[in-house]
């Protein structure tokens, strides 16, 4: 039992009133004479044990009324196992809503979402105005607010083309609503539970947090979706997701380009289908890859950008210039036709004139470092080779696939003296770092690399990822291009420019992992979220500490006034 | 008669009162107040025969005499059924009123009869007063020997029973004469008084019977086997029959330093029932020695508690 104004049991002192007025009523009675005092003493002792009983009955009786008063003031919460009761303790409660993208799967003609919104539209409708409130959707923000306000925001969530992490909302959700000096702490976890949206470890549930989860359908419903595609020079290679071993058969997939339908594939889940691309001219292209409809439709459907550009022409100089390891590159890139002969682009230890853009890397000579920024300040150029810097790795969203590859020797890129730093100019930008300096910098037709491209320097040339990391070097950045950057979002493509070029794509798509719709099992839900795993009767008895809690206060007066006439049926009856 | 002046009074008094009501039937406190106890005996005496038109103590001391034709309004009790069954005819029996009948009243003047429950009503001793001094008259008139013993804790006043004239009023001045006593012992008085009565005769006991049951029957027996014919007239005050009062009260005996608190309202129901168990008692007992008794309490009218005696 609990009370919801535990302050009112402070008057529970007031119980000893009648035990104080009988004491302090026994002052020095009148006096009076008599004369049958025999008759009076012999009444008097045939009393004496009624009389003693009554007193002690009348105490009692008036002592309890006293204590049930206080206590139906304090409103006493009494626990019930009927699901409906209307009362509980006060309540920490966060409930996740799985607005996801699979959340918009039919299911018998019904939104899976319909049903999750119904489930937390319970849990939000019976909480009480002592209750501390979040709802958390897709998108994990935790929305603190009153039941109105949350069920109102239940109402109009739509399916997000989000995913959810549960273990991180559940992570997050825990330590919320265990922050909260409240008697009673919960989380409700309302999704459809799948496998895929547990993320990686544990949610970590504080002790002291009841996490329960609505069980999913027992059985996972089929789905197909694309997935990941890929435009290489001449096809399109688009990965094919869903649900693992339903409804196996191959899926038609269908490449569209500007509108048009280019080409056809069949691919089941778990598979890739190539889709060879027609001759396109240079340029940036939209496309889209598309199965049949399903039951869960924002998977069906995916955007794809990429450009279309010629080789670069890469100058080679006769000097060191990049060493062998970019000569190998380059004869590679050369022979895949991702690069040409030309004058174009230059790589070596000092810009080259005649080139559009120069890629320089410092000298292996230190006493040649002067001799280099003259030659980039000669151009023009306003950053310069400084001190040698400490040993670090990669970092960098530019060029992701060499992130953390550990550079041992570099110089660091400062501004030379009257130039400014990397990125006050709009085609500037430094576009990789070690320990926080520039490592890779973009200045203008200058790309000034710390490092030289050699495997005393750095670990680069060693790797799979330097020949990619040399074609990007000459095709993409000495271009000033950015990459085609992939979001989780509803299908749609920004592209960004640099004044009137089109420089880079943001593609926004469903993240592949929502058209797995295997839920977890209740095992795994309970191993990584602590949480218990309820179908929809049981969760809702089971949420607010189990049980419904109903105010006794009633009780306790109706109580109350009962011993109330009992004790005037005693004063009045037994005189 | 003790003076001219009582004896104008008491003709004011009966005039004014004859054409209203009858006197003995009025309420004792207001009676008291039209004068002293020889008024007010007088007074309550001539309305208390007038109403039943014969001494009702005939059969105290009467002998048959002779038959006589029934009349109409003769009592049905003379009526003589003998005769009425043999010959089928009505005659009622005369009696001869005696002279040697001997009546003794005894009067308690114990301390507690001092009392009285509300200041509208009469104590306990001056209620006994006034009725022996009606009891005495009527017996006076029947021309039977009267006397008088007043006790509390020892005898107090004896007046020898005579039937010459003057009798009522030393009567009278001897219960004048006796003031409120302080004893508590009258049980142990009455006992010693038997001695004082050695001729058979009327023995009347005026007494509220605050003393110890069986020492005071032990008397009343031995003045039974004496021969002589015992009345008890048992006075109560109303507020002693029913327990009435403030919230809490702490209670003294008169004739003790004993006292209690209580509740009135929380003892009224057991003190009530342990009063009547009492008064039962008491009349068991005496009805078992051949005692007659009487429970009056003191707002009664004194014709009704002398009818009690008829």
């Amino acid at each position: 039992m609990t009370f919801l104004h535990p302050v009112a049991l402070v008057g529970l002192v007031a119980a000893a009133i009648p035990t104080l007025l009988h004491l302090l009523e026994r002052r020095v009675p009148p006096e009076a004479e008599f004369p049958p005092l025999r008759y009076l003493s012999e009444a008097e002792r045939q009393s004496a044990r009624r009389l003693k009983l009554r007193h002690l009955l009348l105490l009692i009786l008036r002592t309890a009324v006293i204590v049930l008063i206080v206590l139906a003031a304090a409103r006493p919460l009494f626990p019930t196992q009927a699901s409906g009761g209307s009362l509980h303790e006060p309540t920490a409660l966060a409930v996740i809503l799985d607005n996801s993208a699979s959340s918009g799967l039919v299911v018998d003609g019904r939104l899976v979402l319909d049903r999750l919104r119904a489930v937390a539209r319970g849990s939000l409708a019976r909480a009480a105005a002592s209750d501390r409130l979040w709802l958390v959707l897709a998108d994990g923000v935790a929305r603190a607010g009153t039941p109105e306000a949350l069920v109102a925001t239940v109402d109009s969530a739509g399916v997000s083309a989000r995913r959810l992490d549960l273990t991180a909302a559940v992570r997050a959700a825990a330590r919320l609503v265990d922050a909260e000096p409240l008697p009673a702490r919960e989380v409700h976890v309302v999704s459809d539970l799948q496998r895929t949206a547990l993320g990686p470890g544990r949610a970590g549930v504080p002790r002291g947090v009841r996490v329960l989860a609505l069980a999913p359908p027992s059985q996972a419903p089929a789905n197909r979706g694309v997935g990941a595609v890929r435009v290489t020079d001449a096809a399109a290679t688009v990965g094919i997701v869903g649900t693992p071993g339903e409804g196996g058969g191959a899926a038609s997939v269908t490449l569209r380009i500007r509108g048009r339908e280019v080409g056809h594939a069949l691919g089941a889940p778990g598979s890739t289908a190539t889709i060879t691309l027609p001759p396109l001219g240079a340029g940036w292209w939209v496309g889209e890859a598309v199965l049949d409809a399903d039951e869960l439709r924002a998977d069906d459907r995916r955007l794809l950008v990429w450009r279309v550009a010629p080789p670069a022409r890469v100058a080679t100089p006769s000097s060191t210039g990049g060493g062998p390891f970019v000569a190998a590159a380059l004869a590679v890139l050369e022979e895949g036709r991702r690069v040409r002969p030309g004058n174009e682009i230059a790589i070596g230890d000092r810009p080259e004139a005649g080139t559009l853009v120069s890629i320089v890397i410092p000298p292996a000579e230190p006493a040649l470092i002067g001799q280099a920024n003259r030659a980039l300040a000669a151009r023009g150029g306003r950053l310069r080779f400084a001190s040698e810097g400490t040993p670090g790795p990669i970092a960098g969203p530019a060029l992701p696939a060499i992130a953390g590859l550990q550079v041992a020797r570099r110089y660091r890129i400062e501004p030379s003296a009257g130039g400014g730093g990397p990125g006050t100019r709009s085609d500037s930008g430094v576009l990789a770092t070690v320990n926080g300096e520039p490592w890779l910098v973009r200045d203008g037709s200058i790309l000034l690399l710390g490092s030289r491209l050699d495997t005393a320097w750095t670990a680069l040339p060693a790797v799979p990822a330097f020949v990619p990391f040399v074609d990007a070097l000459v095709n993409r950045l000495a271009r000033g291009e950015a990459p085609i950057t992939e979001v989780e979002g509803s299908a749609g493509v920004e592209f960004r420019t640099r004044g009137a070029d089109t420089i880079g794509a943001i593609v926004s798509g469903l993240d592949p992992r929502e058209s797995d719709l295997t839920p977890a099992s209740p095992a795994l839900v309970h191993d990584v979220l602590g949480a218990d795993v309820l179908d929809e009767a049981a969760f809702a008895a089971a949420r607010f500490a189990g049980a419904g809690r109903r105010d006794g206060s009633g009780l306790l007066l109706l109580l109350a006034l009962l011993i109330a006439l009992a004790e005037l049926g005693v004063a009045t009856r037994t005189r | 008669m003790s003076s001219t002046r009582d004896i104008r009074l008491f003709i004011s008094f009966r005039q004014a009162m004859a054409d209203v009501q009858r006197i003995d039937l009025l309420d004792p406190a207001e009676v008291a107040r039209f004068g002293g106890i020889e008024i007010v005996a007088q007074g309550v005496v001539e309305g208390f025969l007038s109403g039943i038109h014969r001494s009702p103590f005939r059969g105290f001391s009467v002998e048959f005499t002779e038959h006589r034709a029934y009349q109409p309004g003769d009592e049905l009790r003379y009526l003589d059924w003998k005769i009425l069954a043999r010959a089928d005819r009505l005659f009622v029996k005369q009696f001869e009123q005696e002279t040697n009948l001997r009546a003794m009243i005894l009067v308690d003047a114990s301390r507690s009869m001092a009392w009285r429950g509300a200041p509208n009503r009469l104590t306990k001793r001056a209620y006994a007063d006034r009725l022996a001094a009606a009891l005495a008259l009527i017996l006076l008139r029947q021309r039977d020997a009267t006397g008088l013993i007043t006790f509390d804790e020892a005898v107090r006043e004896v007046v020898p029973a005579r039937v010459k004239a003057g009798q009522w009023a030393r009567l009278v001045r001897g219960l004048l004469d006796t003031p409120d006593g302080r004893g508590t012992a009258a049980q142990d008085a009455l006992v010693r008084l038997t001695s004082l009565l050695a001729r058979r005769g009327l023995v009347v006991l005026v007494s509220d019977l605050l003393f110890e049951r069986e020492l005071a029957l032990t008397a009343l027996r031995y003045l039974r086997h004496r021969g002589h014919q015992v009345i008890v007239l048992h006075l109560m005050d109303p507020a002693e029959a029913e327990l009435s009062g403030p919230p809490e009260v702490r209670y003294r005996d008169p004739e003790s330093a004993a006292s209690v608190v209580v509740r009135p309202r929380e003892l009224a129901r057991v003190y009530q029932a342990t009063v009547r168990r009492e008064v039962d008692a008491w009349r068991t007992a005496c009805r078992r020695h051949g005692i007659a008794y009487h429970h009056i309490l003191t707002d009664m009218p004194f014709g009704m508690a002398l009818r009690l005696l008829a």
